[in-house]
């Protein structure tokens, strides 16, 4: 055990990227289960990922914001196919979303057969690393979910199925970039799944992902592991103990 | 009330005090890359000097995963000791961004790349990213090479005298013996080598190439058709065509590396498979790493 890293300043800015993803992903994981379509945030990071290497064949070797809008579009794209298949068959929208999940996947590798360099930003895409993220990088942040929590909730009425297949692309693309695609499915399925049925179900669901993040930042600090693992297991603890104390009746 | 409560916190400060404390002891704190200059930099400035190290031997340097205390251990450095020349790339300018210490940011006398001090082969003329993994700089395994690295120990020393002044003379003490010691060690590995030159040796990445024109090992064949990229088939049977028209003496793979693909070419060929350290354990001199080194080559070539 170690107390190094204990300090606010290394885990701060992961803490509140945390808190960022968590304002979102609550609420679009409450939607994602009421739809029974669990898998649509590993496709569409998978097509955001997609759009990137498409774009870096296309001969344009971008940072910055050209590689957001290259993934954004393609996310976007991604989104309105998902959106169009789920009115057409839906009945079998998870089986077609578990198909483009790895439809998008292995296109990647292909693209990428002959690139190793490619295969790095890829895997920063969907790997991502809570640790490193800067004050800096949270304010462009901080803006996107603002956005996107101003339209859950001023047009949660209005918002059809296309609606929230843009807005569920949209904040999963940025994300994705933030934490990583294994936190972005913990903090979206397990804070909704924990607090399922419950009076106010939103507030718990922060709850729960708010004290997975402090505590998996903590155990990952004192016993120096990789803190993206270490968060999601935290989750997964605390949504359990919450379940257990659910209140009979 | 008052005495149990102080107790309970002088308790708490013994328990916590023994991680600062060991750190209190050195002169100056050394952030290394890889486990091989964190040797070589133990090996320089003895009992001056605390030193971690941010991978090990069992670990692949061009990635690692971001742990709270390498950039507690970061923040903390006065020297940073690493390869340079892009191997660290993917992670090292994160972890330096995201420290925010700006004694070792580069440019400043604590950012110490040990491939500012040597000539590294396999610079390519052309840069073209269709040819693979290839870095700009040329090949940054340039630690397997004994005299490159005994160049690296020389400008090392330099920079820990001047991040530290008050024991130059300690270090340049220091130098002069690693130097003598590795110079003599150096003959003696280059004699019980013999029975290694220009053998015929398979490699799964090139990352061997030092220490090949430094053995004078010949070698016939790659496993990956560019660096960093998984053999095809087609690839596999070219290399498979070429070995049984013209064998060779060994497979040599990275002991962090999978074994898989110098297993597979093995069993097709009966070419014994080698895996070599590619860094020294955590607690191994350079000495001791370099000694293993040859006995594994010559456990095979004997």
């Amino acid at each position: 055990m170690s107390l190094d890293g204990l300090d606010l300043s290394i885990l701060g800015p992961a803490f509140i990227a945390g808190l960022l993803v968590l304002a979102t992903h609550v609420p679009l994981g409450q939607e994602v289960l009421k739809r029974g379509i669990i898998f649509i945030d590993l496709a569409i990071a998978q097509i955001a990922g997609l759009g990137v290497i498409l774009a870096w064949r296309f001969g344009w070797e971008a940072h910055g914001w050209e590689v957001q809008l290259a993934a954004l579009s393609a996310a976007l794209v991604g989104a309105l196919v998902l959106s169009w298949m789920e009115k057409k068959w839906g009945q079998h929208q998870e089986a077609l979303i578990g198909i483009t999940f790895i439809l998008a996947a292995t296109a990647s590798i292909l693209l990428l057969a002959n690139n190793p360099h490619g295969g790095d930003s890829l895997k920063d895409l969907l790997v991502g690393q809570i640790l490193w993220i800067t004050w800096g990088q949270l304010l462009p942040t901080a803006l996107v979910t603002g956005f996107i929590l101003g339209l859950l909730f001023f047009l949660c009425q209005k918002l059809g199925g296309i609606g929230f297949y843009v807005l569920f692309a949209l904040a999963v693309t940025s994300s994705v970039q933030l934490v990583g695609v294994y936190l972005v499915f913990a903090s979206l399925i397990i804070p909704a799944l924990g607090s399922l049925g419950r009076t106010n179900a939103l507030l718990i669901g922060f709850v729960i992902g708010a004290l997975g993040y402090g505590s998996g930042l903590i155990v990952s600090s004192l016993f120096d592991l990789p803190s993206g693992a270490v968060i999601v297991w935290s989750i997964a603890v605390v949504a359990l103990v919450v379940a257990f104390f659910k209140p009979r009746g | 009330m008052f005495y149990s409560k102080l107790k309970k916190y002088v308790f708490l400060l013994a328990l916590i005090l023994p991680f600062y404390a060991h750190h209190a002891q050195a002169d100056i704190n050394v952030f290394a890359c890889e486990p091989e200059w964190a040797a070589l930099t133990r090996a320089l400035g003895g009992d001056h000097v605390t030193v971690t190290s941010a991978t090990t031997a069992l670990q692949d340097p061009h990635y690692i995963q971001a742990r709270p205390s390498l950039i507690a251990r970061m923040r903390r450095a006065d020297l940073l000791v690493c390869t340079g020349a892009d191997l660290e790339v993917g992670w090292l300018p994160l972890l330096l961004r995201k420290s925010g210490n700006n004694a070792v940011q580069p440019g400043q006398t604590g950012y110490f790349m040990a491939a500012d001090y040597v000539a590294l082969l396999e610079k390519p003329a052309v840069l073209d990213r269709s040819l693979g993994d290839i870095h700009a700089a040329g090949n940054p395994h340039f630690h397997l090479d004994p005299e490159r690295l005994l160049k690296v120990s020389i400008a090392l020393a330099e920079t820990l005298a001047k991040v530290d002044p008050a024991n130059q003379a300690e270090y340049q003490k220091n130098l002069a013996t690693f130097t003598q010691q590795w110079q003599q060690a150096t003959q003696e590995w280059q004699q019980r080598s013999q029975p290694l030159r220009s053998r015929r040796v398979v490699v799964s990445h090139n990352s061997w190439v030092y220490l090949e024109s430094w053995l004078g090992l010949n070698q016939v064949a790659t496993l990956e058709p560019k660096p960093g990229i998984p053999a095809s088939s087609a690839h596999l049977s070219k290399v498979l065509t070429s070995l049984n028209q013209n064998p060779a003496d060994m497979v040599l793979y990275a002991s962090y590396q999978s074994d898989k693909p110098a297993r597979w070419l093995t069993e097709k060929t009966a070419i014994p498979a080698v895996a070599l350290p590619l860094s020294p354990s955590a607690d191994e001199t350079l000495f001791e790493w370099f000694d293993r080194l040859i006995n594994q080559l010559l456990s095979v070539n004997g």
